[in-house]
């Protein structure tokens, strides 16, 4: 059949263009994300660059909340344990350049090896030399009691929109869920260099693979980011990234449906088109 | 047709509709060898047609407002109104095929000489129909007001540029601004929802006028005589249309799988980010069906200039086929010489459009200028071998 060879003809064209513009192009012009997927083998939430969680050192959550009580609600607050800030939040993010987090869900939410690297040094832990949280000096047995204790009090069942309420929006906006951003955007601009982007449609933007690997290790994907490492478990990640997944695109079960009758539809015509076009034509040849 | 029942009568004895449809439909007869390359003509009013619609209810929720384009899109459309994302899918679907639809058209044209005479109006047209749909997809793809909506509209009105004396001030003009901003915003709109799809629809009808004049041609461009058509013909309506609705059917079985379930490659991610002056993404590349001519421009990356001029050639050099190519065979079916600078040519299209979107560093930019040159030289090549194949013709005698 002439018409066929034809149609193959264009098919192949077709696909070969698209390969280029897509896969090819994609592959090419994001190559230094790949590598640094590679390198790293992101997302990496063993955290391997970190230092182990400290053998034979038990943490002990009563223990914990004194040593919580003593260094850290001189700037967070602690909701649960009706404990406020002690600062307002504007004044707050004139001082450190963002507003301190509440610490009542953010055992549940970072990974426990991160957390206790992170309370010795937020600097080495968040990647980001211009972190504003101090290293307390702590010794190992009070950062583990800390962890233990942050743990035994964070909401158990947490889901993803929790994840991002407590771990992105004190930076980020996401404007079509109604939710600005904690700090104020010129203090977030002189401390990160820019103001933080919206993260209503990130997902679409950005895509899974390029998100997972940013959130888990930010400098190893944009060299000198103000975004610091903040260390979400395997758990908080996932479910973060499929909340702003449904958010971005909130119609996908709806498209999924629809699509399938339009197509079922159009086979019909299919069928029916060429049963007319077979009757029309019987005598033409 | 043929009751002269009384509301067609009345209506006949007014408007000729009974002429009107023998000559555009029942009585237009096409050859009968031809292939379904002949049912694209009318797949790209088809597609025109998805366009309108889909844009009609698009524009019932667009605001064009540089503060409130973007989220109108990517929140009032996609997100609350209800099946406003079928609209949106279907027109950026819709915009991406149209060029597909046409390029195949287009490509039907050259390699059946459907340029020669006594086509050249047909031609014109059709290239002034390419043209226009070419700027109504640009001015359309600024609307959402993303980032790589803003920064293809700052890169090619800045082209302007390099024209001598008048440069400078007409890219001002044109964008109503010194650098894309509201005003450019305001004023693409409305040539994107009036003033381009008028023109499209005018210059559609003295395309299909002309046809009617000339007829079709086909696959071994020989022309049917008059005697011909009415035994060897096929008429336009119902013959030639039974057969293109089954076109149309398979090929919107086609469209609207990408609509729903593989339509980002109309949807650049890069634009789901609002449009920042201050922030120029890493790369900047047009849509898809622009790939081939801005590959052009950035071909003779040694010389600016060079490949501005480069880059309108490209795109006008088309229009002066029937000029070029004045060999008295029509169809490429039996030219072989012109069948191989024709394939070669489709090839090069290809690979200049897959190389457009890449950066253009290192081995790139010099295949760039290696298919820059071939894509003009087809053009070149069109003279020579309308010279070999005359004086074939008049030895050979036929």
């Amino acid at each position: 059949m002439k018409e066929l060879k034809i149609l193959a003809i264009i098919v192949v064209l077709v696909l070969i263009g698209y390969w280029g513009i897509e896969p090819l192009a994609h592959s090419i012009m994001h190559k230094h994300v790949e590598e640094a997927i590679k390198k790293y083998n992101l997302p990496d939430f063993k955290f391997s660059d970190l230092d182990p969680l400290p053998s034979g050192v038990k943490g002990n959550a009563e223990a914990g909340k004194e040593t919580v009580k003593a260094f850290c609600v001189s700037c967070h607050s602690l909701k649960k344990e009706g404990i406020n800030a002690p600062m307002p939040s504007q004044a707050a993010a004139q001082s450190f350049g963002v507003v301190p987090p509440d610490l009542s869900n953010i055992g549940g939410i970072l990974d426990e090896k991160y957390l206790y690297n992170f309370l010795k040094n937020p600097q080495k832990a968040t990647e980001n030399p211009k972190f504003s949280m101090p290293a307390l000096g702590l010794n190992d047995q009070q950062i583990m009691d800390i962890v233990a204790y942050l743990k035994s009090i964070a909401k158990k069942n947490i889901t993803g929109e929790d994840v991002v309420k407590e771990g992105c929006v004190r930076c980020h906006s996401i404007k079509y869920q109604k939710i600005s951003a904690v700090s104020p955007a010129d203090t977030m601009k002189k401390y990160l260099g820019k103001v933080p982007p919206d993260l209503s449609v990130i997902y679409k933007a950005k895509g899974e693979e390029y998100l997972d690997a940013f959130i888990n290790k930010p400098q190893a994907i944009i060299p000198g980011t103000g975004m610091p490492r903040v260390g979400l478990s395997q758990e908080a990640q996932e479910k973060a990234l499929a909340y702003l997944d449904e958010i971005s695109d909130p119609h996908k079960e709806q498209r999924q449906k629809v699509g399938l009758l339009v197509l079922a539809y159009l086979a019909v015509m299919v069928g029916l088109t060429f049963a007319w076009k077979k009757k029309i034509w019987k005598n033409i040849h | 047709m043929e009751k002269k029942g009384g509301f067609m009568n009345w209506l006949d004895r007014r408007l000729a509709v009974d002429a009107l449809w023998r000559i555009m439909m029942s009585e237009y007869y096409l050859p009968k060898n031809i292939n379904f390359l002949w049912s694209f003509g009318v797949l790209t009013m088809l597609v025109f047609a998805i366009l309108v619609v889909s844009g009609i209810f698009l524009l019932m929720y667009y605001k064009p407002d540089a503060e409130l384009a973007f989220d109108s899109v990517n929140k009032t459309i996609m997100m609350d109104v209800a099946f406003g994302w079928v609209f949106r899918h279907t027109h950026a679907v819709a915009a991406s095929i149209m060029f597909l639809v046409l390029f195949i058209h287009i490509a039907r044209g050259m390699y059946y000489g459907s340029y020669k005479a006594p086509r050249e109006v047909v031609w014109i047209t059709g290239f002034l129909l390419f043209v226009l749909m070419s700027a109504t997809a640009f001015t359309g793809y600024l609307l959402p007001w993303g980032q790589m909506s803003y920064w293809a509209a700052q890169t090619i009105t800045t082209l302007f540029e390099k024209i001598p004396f008048i440069g400078p001030d007409l890219v001002i003009w044109i964008r109503g601004n010194y650098i894309v901003a509201d005003a450019t915003l305001t004023r693409f709109f409305a040539l994107h929802v009036v003033f381009l799809p008028l023109l499209l629809i005018v210059v559609t009808a003295v395309h299909l006028y002309a046809v009617r004049i000339v007829g079709s041609n086909n696959e071994d461009g020989i022309p049917m005589t008059k005697e011909e058509k009415k035994v060897k013909g096929i008429p336009f309506w119902p013959v030639f249309m039974a057969k293109e609705y089954f076109v149309m059917s398979v090929f919107l079985l086609f469209f609207f799988y990408l609509v729903f379930f593989n339509y980002s490659f109309a949807m650049d991610p890069i634009n789901f980010q609002p449009a920042d002056y201050l922030q120029t993404p890493p790369h900047i590349y047009p849509e898809w069906y622009f790939l081939a001519f801005y590959e052009v421009l950035r071909g003779f990356f040694f010389s600016q200039n060079l490949g501005l001029i480069a880059f309108v050639a490209s795109m006008f050099i088309i229009l002066f086929m029937p000029w070029l190519d004045t060999s008295p065979i029509v169809s490429g079916k039996r030219r072989p010489l012109y069948k191989i600078a024709f394939w070669i040519f489709i090839a090069d299209f290809l690979f200049l459009t897959i190389l457009g979107k890449l950066p253009p560093t290192g081995l790139y930019a010099w295949l760039g200028f290696v298919g820059s040159i071939v894509f003009f030289l087809f053009f070149i090549a069109l003279p020579i071998i309308s010279k070999i194949e005359k004086s074939q013709v008049e030895r050979t005698g036929r």
